[in-house]
């Protein structure tokens, strides 16, 4: 039957009351480890604050040295993080889309602990400690979550640090 | 160079400073020729800045950022109704009775002033000689019987030129506390690769001092007011030349005129001293009081007020602040004055800003490098 009640009517009348889909960005923020335990409403809010930049293939993002402001998830493309060493530049290993590094400046303005180069064309969205700051005072579950999120993925690193696994690339 | 130290010595260079001090009384010049747009501009800014921490308050409450906004919108339109309703006739009628009362204490101020000048002519004889009183009533005549009229006159086209300007102050605060995020994300889109982190942080320490500024500014205006209020009140209500509103509301001009550092305080004072001169002439001793009772605030300002609410933020040397003030002054007039340290402030912090992202050798190696990524990538696409 193909009336005024026909199927394809009623889904599209069922469609007003279900949510519209996810920001494809947000999804990408919803599956970074930090992230994880946030809500679709505290995703929203978070993206007011989520600065998209693009690099190109051997541009630098951030340097060993220089004071942290913020930390990045990658959306596209692939980075390097390297630690300058006595004779040589060490590689810490690749960071790949759907991933996070910097986490470390959320948590102060200290030094970043490695310098992170694009490998190819690369996206990210960038997170401003600041911005971080004001949010989580402006919504204290959201910022909960935040720095419980923080904790873990430091939390995770050094056991793996302790465990004699590889160091972390992202640990920057 | 580690680039911890590029905030030290940020503020040494001398081109520098001469643009931060270009820039300021150049904007007072902008301002002055867009005061129509730009009075609203401030006031929306001060507004917005004055109005956040309120919203922020409601989301911690539980509230989604527009609904936070909805909910003040409609406590606005109910309190502005109420204020409709229940003062502002009343005010207004005042109003209406001190414009009548105008000649008469113009009158009065005249006459105050007169019977100075005999009694200093009686004291000295270079002031007879001159003949003060006599040449102060006849530049008061030439005054009221030319100049003071245009002046007039233009007050009242400059009050309409500019009031209907005030209805955008509520229309600009609305899309500051609405779309002001949005806009500073738009704003940092254009900012390059390089520059980015450390313009983000520079932008949050402006943002930060501006709102520290005017939270303070607001605070201080009504610490001044309760006290001056209070004070004249306690001075004038026994011999009836002050009800409580009254003074109130005088202490709220001569905080107003505090806005403008060193010179507006002493115009302030000046004002009271009129007022009492006006309306009881002959009581001098309360006229001492009142010069007593301002340099009493002045100091409570300095050392209280002050570093309670503004703090430091924009503490300029005093010969800067002078110099500043009185060029802003000549340049734009009453808007100079009131907008000279605010700019200087901002432009400052402009200042600060772009020597630590242009002087840092990293960050410029860096844009640098971003350019020569671009040329060879777009030599590649052309296959040069």
């Amino acid at each position: 039957m193909c009336g005024l009640w026909g199927e394809s009517n009623f889904m599209n009348l069922l469609s007003l009351f279900s949510p519209p889909p996810m920001d494809p960005l947000l999804q990408i923020v919803s599956g970074v480890a930090i992230f994880r335990d946030c809500n679709r409403a505290e995703l929203e809010a978070l993206k007011l604050h989520l600065h998209e930049r693009h690099f190109l293939a051997g541009e630098i993002v951030f340097d060993e040295g220089e004071d942290g402001e913020g930390m990045y998830v990658v959306i596209r493309g692939k980075l390097r993080a390297n630690r300058k060493g006595v004779l040589s530049k060490k590689s810490l290993g690749v960071i790949q889309a759907g991933e996070s590094f910097g986490e470390m400046a959320l948590l102060g303005a200290g030094p970043r602990m490695a310098t992170v180069v694009a490998e190819e064309d690369t996206t990210v969205l960038a997170m401003f400690r600041p911005e971080l700051v004001a949010l989580a005072q402006a919504r204290p579950r959201l910022g909960y979550k935040i720095a419980m999120g923080v904790a873990l993925v430091l939390e995770s690193r050094l056991r793996r640090v302790a465990e004699g696994q590889s160091s972390e690339p992202s640990a920057t | 160079m580690k680039p911890g130290l590029s905030n030290e010595r940020s503020l040494e260079h001398p081109i520098i400073w001469i643009a931060v001090i270009a820039g300021a009384l150049g904007s007072i010049l902008l301002l002055k020729a867009v005061a129509w747009l730009a009075f609203p501009l401030i006031l929306a800014v001060v507004l917005y800045y004055l109005v956040q921490p309120l919203l922020q308050r409601l989301q911690l409450a539980g509230v989604t950022p527009g609904q936070a906004l909805g909910i003040f919108l409609g406590a606005a339109t109910i309190l502005t109704l109420i204020f409709s309703v229940t003062i502002l006739p009343s005010m207004l009628n005042s109003l209406a009775d001190f414009q009548n009362q105008i000649p008469t204490y113009w009158d009065r101020l005249q006459g105050v002033l007169r019977d100075n000048l005999l009694a200093l002519e009686e004291r000295f004889s270079f002031a007879k000689k001159a003949g003060l009183a006599n040449s102060f009533q006849e530049q008061m005549n030439l005054f009221l019987a030319g100049a003071g009229k245009e002046y007039i006159a233009d007050v009242a086209l400059f009050l309409l030129h500019w009031l209907p300007s005030l209805l955008l102050v509520p229309f600009l605060t609305f899309f500051f506390l609405r779309d002001g995020t949005a806009f500073h994300r738009l704003v940092l889109r254009a900012v390059p690769n390089a520059f980015f982190e450390k313009t983000l942080l520079l932008f949050d320490r402006m943002d930060n001092q501006m709102r520290a500024y005017f939270r303070g500014m607001f605070g201080l205006t009504m610490l001044d007011t309760v006290s001056l209020g209070l004070g004249l009140w306690f001075l004038g209500h026994g011999t009836g030349i002050f009800g409580f509103w009254d003074a109130m509301f005088l202490g709220l001009i001569c905080a107003i005129f505090a806005w403008v550092p060193y010179i507006g305080s002493g115009l302030g004072g000046i004002l009271a001293v009129a007022t009492v001169a006006v309306k009881a002439p002959s009581s001098s001793g309360l006229m001492v009081a009142v010069v007593l009772l301002f340099l009493g605030v002045r100091l409570l300002d300095e050392f209280i007020y002050t570093p309670m609410t503004v703090g430091r933020a924009l503490r300029m040397h005093p010969l800067i602040t002078v110099m500043m003030i009185f060029s802003g002054g000549m340049l734009g007039g009453v808007y100079g004055l009131l907008l000279a340290m605010p700019l200087l402030g901002i432009f400052t912090v402009l200042g600060q800003m772009f020597a630590e992202i242009w002087f840092d050798p990293r960050l410029r190696a860096r844009y640098q490098a971003r350019g020569l990524l671009e040329k060879r990538l777009a030599s590649k696409d052309l296959g040069i």
